[in-house]
């Protein structure tokens, strides 16, 4: 018996990187999942390498829309019938700079991605969850929504109030079966970090390699976290275990976070 | 057979023939891992070995967990039974007379230190005497959401169980790079043995009068307004002591109905 059996997952930016990695521990314990992302080639690609046959499906959407997030849902339900875990870890930055040089639009973009994102999919996964008295949602926040590194501000920002959310929504519906937590990984370097990493370094005026390395100085083990660390906290809160586990900011960031 | 999380792993537990001590037993053996509990009582203790019916890869040790000799003696006995030691969970603590601070007696709180914070220490510095040689090795405390939080009539076990969280911090920075982690569970108001034992006392100890009131201050600050279960706490616990999360560390993992604020 797998731990999560006959269960129905959506994760958003599921096609590489943590989304990816929880995708397919959920399928090897026995979830039908859908993951989403902008780009309908990397999807197709994602769910041709995952091969998980008729129980992974993608759905294209940007989470920053707010149709696509309620698109995301509805399609999850339409294709598996129901929908019992949602993971919302699609995020990110882009356009950091020190606050006194920062622009609106980094900053909207930033809560968009992040915080409007995680708002938009879970108050749709919750009218399907709260009926059935049932239902993990899984946010993937950051060690920055915990703590706060200087030139990333509006990333830091933007998962302090998700992790904010996590919290009071956890309260609202703690009482009808379902758990809202954050996980708080430290660095990974995932293919957004590579992409993205070497200019906030730039921004916190430090090179992509000096970035990484502060991350990893910071924490007891002295070197970078993995996807797969991720996944395996996401595997037990979404388990029928993880029931008295809600509105938890959980560290998985090899000992950095100071609480 | 199935591959089990923790096959081929030992561990030891102080305060493992019932409760959370004994669901993380149990959980352990189910994944495959071999496993002393500790306790008190012999007599006991050989019954909780019948119940878990694990045969030769379970065994007892008796001795009081506030005492150094018990601790430092469960180490020594596991590897001796069994070779090594992977995995120690330092789970045994409470109160024995909960009391105010202006009315604590320096007897009960010597007690709480010995049986929360030093047993914790004693116990982790015997294996990791063991483990670092090793590179490898995970650490468990059963720490509480009291050491986060700071409830009335407790002083004591909120200060033991703030302490060993910091314990915890110093030494996954220690070990950080040797292939050991050291972590907390926190779980939030269970109904275990000790606490329906100990509770009607407490309860006038926190001035809420009755043992249902006590248990109801505990999860009205919960979003799940329920007490947590242990097998909630030894699903966590399986799951820091698997290689799977030889990353976590450091980390105080909260199993709490979502009670505390940070």
């Amino acid at each position: 018996m797998a731990e999560l059996d006959g269960r129905i997952a959506a994760i958003t930016g599921g096609t590489r990187g943590i989304g990816r990695g929880i995708a397919e521990a959920f399928l090897r314990e026995g979830a039908k999942v859908v993951i989403s992302g902008r780009d309908a080639q990397s999807g197709a690609r994602a769910v041709s390498e995952i091969d998980g046959g008729d129980a992974v499906h993608f759905v294209q959407g940007d989470v920053r829309i707010r149709a696509d997030c309620d698109h995301l849902i509805d399609g999850t339900v339409a294709r598996f019938g129901s929908i019992d875990i949602l993971v919302n870890n699609a995020g990110g930055s882009s356009n950091h700079a020190q606050v006194a040089e920062l622009t609106d639009e980094a900053l909207e973009d930033a809560l968009k991605y992040n915080l409007w994102s995680t708002f938009w999919c879970t108050r749709k996964a919750l009218g399907y969850m709260i009926p059935q008295q049932w239902g993990r949602i899984i946010n993937i926040s950051s060690l920055e929504g915990k703590c706060g590194k200087p030139g990333v501000s509006i990333y830091v920002t933007a998962k302090h109030a998700v992790n904010g959310f996590t919290k009071a929504c956890a309260h609202e519906v703690g009482r009808s079966g379902i758990t809202v937590n954050s996980l708080c990984p430290g660095a990974i370097e995932t293919d957004l970090m590579m992409s993205e990493g070497p200019r906030a370094a730039e921004s916190m005026g430090m090179t992509y390699q000096q970035l990484l390395e502060w991350y990893a100085k910071d924490s007891a083990i002295k070197r970078l976290n993995e996807v797969e660390d991720v996944a395996v906290v996401a595997l037990l809160l979404a388990s029928e275990a993880g029931a008295g586990i809600t509105g938890s900011l959980i560290s998985i960031d090899g000992g950095a976070a100071p609480y | 057979m199935t591959m089990g999380k923790l096959d081929g792993k030992v561990a030891a537990i102080t305060g493992g023939t019932r409760s959370i001590g004994r669901a993380i037993a149990e959980a352990f053996l189910r994944e495959g891992a071999k496993v002393v509990v500790n306790g008190r009582d012999p007599v006991k203790g050989q019954a909780a070995l019948d119940e878990i019916g694990a045969g030769d890869r379970a065994a007892f040790f008796a001795g009081d967990a506030s005492e150094q000799t018990t601790v430092e003696g469960l180490v020594d006995f596991t590897i001796d039974r069994f070779g090594q030691l992977d995995i120690m969970v330092l789970n045994s603590g409470g109160v024995h007379q909960t009391a105010p601070v202006f009315q604590m007696s320096d007897e009960e709180w010597k007690l709480e230190i010995d049986w929360n914070l030093n047993h914790v220490f004693w116990g982790m510095r015997r294996a990791l005497q063991h483990m670092i040689p090793r590179q490898c090795g995970r650490i468990l405390v059963t720490s509480s959401v009291e050491g986060k939080l700071g409830k009335p009539g407790i002083p004591g076990y909120a200060a033991t169980k703030h302490a060993v969280n910091g314990l915890v911090k110093a030494a996954a920075h220690e070990v950080g790079t040797l292939g050991i982690t050291v972590n907390s569970i926190l779980p939030g108001i269970i109904e275990t043995d000790i606490v329906r034992a100990t509770g009607p006392e407490s309860a006038i100890a926190m001035g809420v009068g009755t043992y249902e009131n006590m248990i109801g201050l505990f999860t009205q600050e919960s979003a799940i307004k329920r007490p947590n279960k242990v097998e909630e706490v030894a699903a966590a616990a399986v799951l820091l002591a698997s290689d799977a999360a030889r990353n976590i560390t450091g980390c105080m993992f909260p199993v709490d109905g979502g009670t505390m604020p940070y």
